[in-house]
């Protein structure tokens, strides 16, 4: 099993976090750490790449968002998106009750990802993030979380699956 | 003397029956890609065709209750959504990014070509699964399925079938418009009917 990346989209439909664990040989590995995606200024250092990775993120979130909706107008009100499979990759999906978004890519053969994106958000976001005093509830301007913690539990967490 | 062949007879029983569970636990695939135990508890619910430019041409439901009942028209816009999305999840591919397929191609040559992406095979959520096969010519089948039914892609082959013999052979269909053909209808309705009744 592989994890390519996860995201984190605030109800905001904002891209709070954005994280990737491709393989070291390619150019684009894991050094977009704390809200990588959701950084607007020029500032950066890459500034390609880090393009790159926001575009990601929207084209993610919009299609997230369709098919939740899609599903939900099929299904019925009750009913979740939960994951959807191409050749190449498969994406997992959970949304909590306050439309946090948690979006996993994973390699095709991976089984269902929803208890392990639950675990994330019980065991590190409502953890590390929302119980921390000092980060913000909302993400204005796209700040994203910088939480070294959440981060570090993040790493490991997804690591041990792999 | 009586009893002990009631007692062969119960062992009997008992060993077919654990047989049976056995093999329900563990389905064998025929050579046709069906199973009988999996098959028994599925349905089909519905069947939607888009054509390339993201119109919808054909819809039908199989059963009631599966989906929520749709007007025309939001399924219009469902179809044209989902030919939209399709597009961007072929993209998306995390592994490669447009920019390197070329060089990659450049470097290896033709004969490592890569696979091109295939957008968005299949679907699930809590109430259904949607099981989506683009064809050559780019025209893509929606089969909207119970959660646990298995081997979907070969029914949905079936269906193309049915689709290029009783559509694509009627001298009288023209091309990327609504189908509206009854020996397809007719076939389909048999073949699904054959599949949510077993």
């Amino acid at each position: 099993m592989v994890v390519y990346s996860f995201y984190i989209f605030d109800r905001h439909t904002e891209c709070i976090y954005a994280r990737t664990w491709l393989p070291t040989d390619r150019p684009l590995s894991s050094s977009t750490g704390a809200g990588g995606g959701a950084v607007t200024n020029g500032a950066s250092k890459p500034p390609k790449r880090r393009d790159d990775n926001d575009n990601t993120a929207k084209l993610i979130f919009g299609t997230v968002f369709s098919l939740r909706n899609m599903v939900r107008r099929l299904g019925g009100d009750d009913d979740a998106f939960i994951s959807y499979r191409t050749a190449q990759y498969k994406l997992h999906y959970y949304e909590t009750p306050t439309n946090t978004r948690f979006v996993m890519l994973t390699d095709t053969s991976t089984m269902s990802m929803r208890n392990v994106l639950h675990q994330i958000y019980i065991n590190l976001w409502v953890e590390y993030v929302v119980k921390n005093p000092l980060s913000p509830v909302e993400h204005r301007g796209g700040e994203g979380v910088k939480n070294e913690l959440f981060e570090l539990g993040l790493d490991q967490f997804v690591r041990s699956l792999m | 003397m009586l009893s002990t062949r009631i007692k062969l007879e119960l062992f009997g029983c008992l060993a077919a029956e654990l047989k049976r569970t056995f093999s329900y636990r563990q389905p064998e695939k025929r050579p046709d890609g069906r199973d009988d135990d999996e098959i028994a508890k599925m349905t089909v619910f519905a069947l939607i065709i888009i054509n390339k430019a993201g119109g919808l041409i054909y819809n039908k439901t199989f059963h009631e209750g599966g989906l929520n009942k749709i007007n025309t028209n939001d399924l219009l816009v469902l179809a044209g959504t989902f030919h939209g999305v399709h597009a961007i999840t072929a993209r998306l591919n995390p592994l490669k990014t447009s920019g390197d397929r070329t060089s990659t191609a450049s470097a290896s040559g033709m004969l490592s070509r890569p696979e091109p992406p295939t957008g968005l095979e299949v679907l699930e959520s809590e109430n259904f699964r949607l099981q989506c096969f683009t064809t050559m010519t780019g025209v893509k089948f929606l089969l909207f399925t119970d959660t646990t039914q298995a081997n979907v892609d070969v029914t949905i082959r079936r269906i193309y079938d049915l689709y290029a013999d009783y559509v694509m052979k009627n001298p009288f269909y023209q091309l990327e418009m609504p189908v509206r053909c009854d020996m397809f209808d007719r076939k389909l309705l048999s073949y699904v009917r054959e599949i949510n009744n077993r």
